[in-house]
């Protein structure tokens, strides 16, 4: 039960960590223009980071399913705090 | 996302941040003694030493239950619960329905409570509301569920006050979703040093979208239980039963049957128990006993979801023979969407359906929420700071709540430890909680700045995080970290840690504080100075 809900929480927390990593918006505020994804590889990313969680659900493995949604959420926020921007005038 | 007009986005605006701003600091302590009750039993464990790890019903329970039938006097042998109680220990709880004073339906009779080795420490009589109170090797998890469950106000005022903040947390929710124009694209930004505004608007915005999904779980869940009882039951009782709620709980939660009063003897607990965990695959949570001592007796067995489930397992058995009849669901007797629906409230809202994993993410959760309710209140103020004279006091108050709380209940905690070998914690668990919410109250009116007073119940919070588990060990006598993996309780060392890492990271920030290079936070009276 544990093994499976953590697989598939690191399989999805890959694809977010590099939705993070090349977000363009929040590049563009670290005043790093121009290095941001392309919205199709985004959109690739995203669906990827779904694939485990719909797995999941298709699996009939509800609990799997809930905590990968809670983990996902968890990892995204951990991501964004350890890739926050420090700059202190950033755009809006 | 979801584009609303300029006026409507303005009223959606006002409706989000007043319904915020107004009940935001109870929301508050309700979630963040919520997020600590996630892991009632495991600091249970902690606290009082609990070094046993079978289940009471993975033991003979049979004997021990015909014993105190035995003592137990007629008139309260109409129905027992058997539930588990401190290290493993068993309570028995015989029992006949009745009304309280106020006419209520109610459950008076004689509450056992045993050690694990089945010898009755205490018995009670009288009715439910009574014996069921804290114990003295559980108050402190008992004081955390009370206060997140009705903030110890009587009955029903506080479910019903916990669930009108429960529907102010889903008012949050939606009127968030709405007035975000820009979820998606603004879900990985998190500007720490921009501009005050913006900095607590990231902060807010990115832990309230990355949580999202939870916050209507949550808030729905717990409006649920909080109103079940106190609104559904009694309404739905006037509508269908004629105001009698004994008749609906017997038909909607009951096992209806022919009734044969004849006396006939109970069949044998343990091959009940042992076949429950057979079918399921863990001991049983509780075991409810209709009818005791006739032919007509029923046996219901409730389980934690099994593996990959999230809803909990109920099983019938025939109470004189023993032998299973069915699988029931949670409302009625045959399986619906609605008993569906209602059996997976609990495990969504608790987050215990599958073991310590699902609960440390629903802690994280319930931690998300903490963060979510206290950076909303702070951006309403930071985006209100041209009107410092009207709202320091209301900063003051949220740094109040905010880092004074988690200081009460890390002080009740002491308190705990401190009085449970003297047999008084139930006194002064409570107690100590409200001492220190005095003593923070006072150092928010004396106190010079905001910024000391945050400071100082902060490092007051930290210190005291990291004396806690010297405190378990050498005032409470509980097991040393080698003795806790010895007996299987890993969660004594694991809390332990946690205290260690949480009460560490705190002193060490205040400590980086006080050097002059370090930009503390941006406070209203920072914020004003800068601007003047």
């Amino acid at each position: 039960m544990t093994l499976p809900t953590l697989a598939a929480l690191l399989l999805s927390a890959i694809p977010i960590i590099l939705l993070c990593m090349g977000d363009p918006k929040r590049l563009r505020a670290a005043d790093r223009k121009g290095s941001g994804m392309t919205p199709s590889r985004r959109r690739t990313l995203a669906a990827l980071a779904c694939v485990p969680g719909i797995a999941c659900a298709i699996g009939g493995d509800a609990a799997a399913f809930f905590m990968w949604l809670g983990g996902c959420a968890m990892v995204g926020w951990a991501a964004t705090f350890c890739f926050r921007t420090r700059d202190p005038d950033s755009v809006s | 996302m979801i584009h609303l007009k300029k006026d409507e986005t303005k009223t959606m605006v006002a409706v989000h941040g007043w319904s915020g701003i107004l009940l935001g600091l109870l929301l508050y302590a309700v979630v963040l003694t919520g997020t600590a009750a996630v892991f009632a039993h495991e600091i249970g464990a902690w606290s009082a030493g609990h070094v046993t790890t079978q289940s009471a019903f993975e033991k003979p329970i049979d004997a021990t239950v015909r014993r105190l039938a035995a003592l137990t006097p007629a008139k309260y042998q109409d129905d027992v619960n058997v539930f588990e109680i401190g290290d493993h220990g068993l309570g028995v709880f015989f029992h006949r329905h009745d009304v309280d004073a106020k006419g209520k339906p109610a459950e008076r009779g004689i509450y056992y409570q045993l050690d694990n080795q089945g010898r009755i420490l205490r018995s009670v009589e009288g009715l439910d509301e009574d014996v069921f109170g804290p114990r003295n090797d559980d108050a402190l998890s008992s004081f955390l569920v009370d206060t997140h469950v009705r903030l110890h106000l009587p009955n029903p005022w506080g479910l019903l006050l916990t669930g009108i903040l429960g529907l102010a947390m889903l008012v949050a929710a939606i009127s968030g979703l709405l007035i975000h124009r820009h979820l998606f694209k603004d879900i990985f930004t998190l500007r720490t040093r921009a501009n005050p505004v913006l900095a607590n608007r990231d902060k807010h915005s990115v832990a309230g979208t990355w949580s999202l999904p939870f916050a209507f779980i949550l808030a729905f869940t717990g409006s649920f239980f909080s109103f079940f009882g106190t609104i559904g039951v009694p309404v739905v009782a006037m509508a269908a039963f004629s105001g009698d709620i004994e008749a609906l709980s017997e038909a909607v939660f009951g096992n209806p049957g022919t009734v044969d009063a004849r006396p006939v003897a109970i069949g044998n607990l343990d091959r009940v128990s042992a076949d429950a965990v057979r079918r399921v695959g863990e001991a049983p949570t509780f075991m409810a006993i209709e009818h005791f001592g006739r032919a007509d007796s029923k046996i219901t067995v409730f389980h934690n979801p099994k593996t990959s489930d999230i809803e909990p397992v109920v099983l019938v058995y025939e109470g004189a023979s023993a032998n299973f009849i069915q699988a029931k669901p949670s409302v009625g007797t045959r399986p619906s969407v609605g008993g569906t629906l209602t059996g997976i409230m609990g495990p969504l809202h608790f987050g215990n359906f599958a073991g310590m994993l699902s609960k440390a993410i629903w802690f994280a959760l319930g931690f998300a929420m903490c963060y979510v309710t206290f950076t909303g209140m702070r951006l309403w103020l930071v985006r209100r700071m041209d009107e410092k004279g009207s709202f320091a006091w209301l900063e003051r108050t949220l740094t109040v709540v905010g880092f004074g709380l988690p200081l009460a209940l890390t002080v009740s905690a002491a308190a705990f430890l401190i009085t449970m070998p003297l047999g008084s914690s139930v006194y002064w668990t409570p107690a100590g909680f409200l001492i220190a919410s005095a003593l923070v109250i006072l150092l928010s009116i004396v106190a010079p700045s905001n910024a000391m007073l945050s400071w100082t119940i902060r490092a007051a919070t930290g210190a005291l995080m990291l004396l806690l588990p010297l405190l378990r060990l050498l005032a409470a006598g509980g097991p040393g970290w080698g003795e806790a993996m010895a007996v299987g309780q890993p969660v004594i060392v694991a809390l332990d840690i946690a205290f260690l890492l949480v009460g560490g990271w705190l002193v060490r920030e205040c400590w980086r504080e006080r050097r002059p290079t370090r930009t503390p936070e941006p406070t209203l009276d920072r914020v004003i100075e800068a601007r003047s």
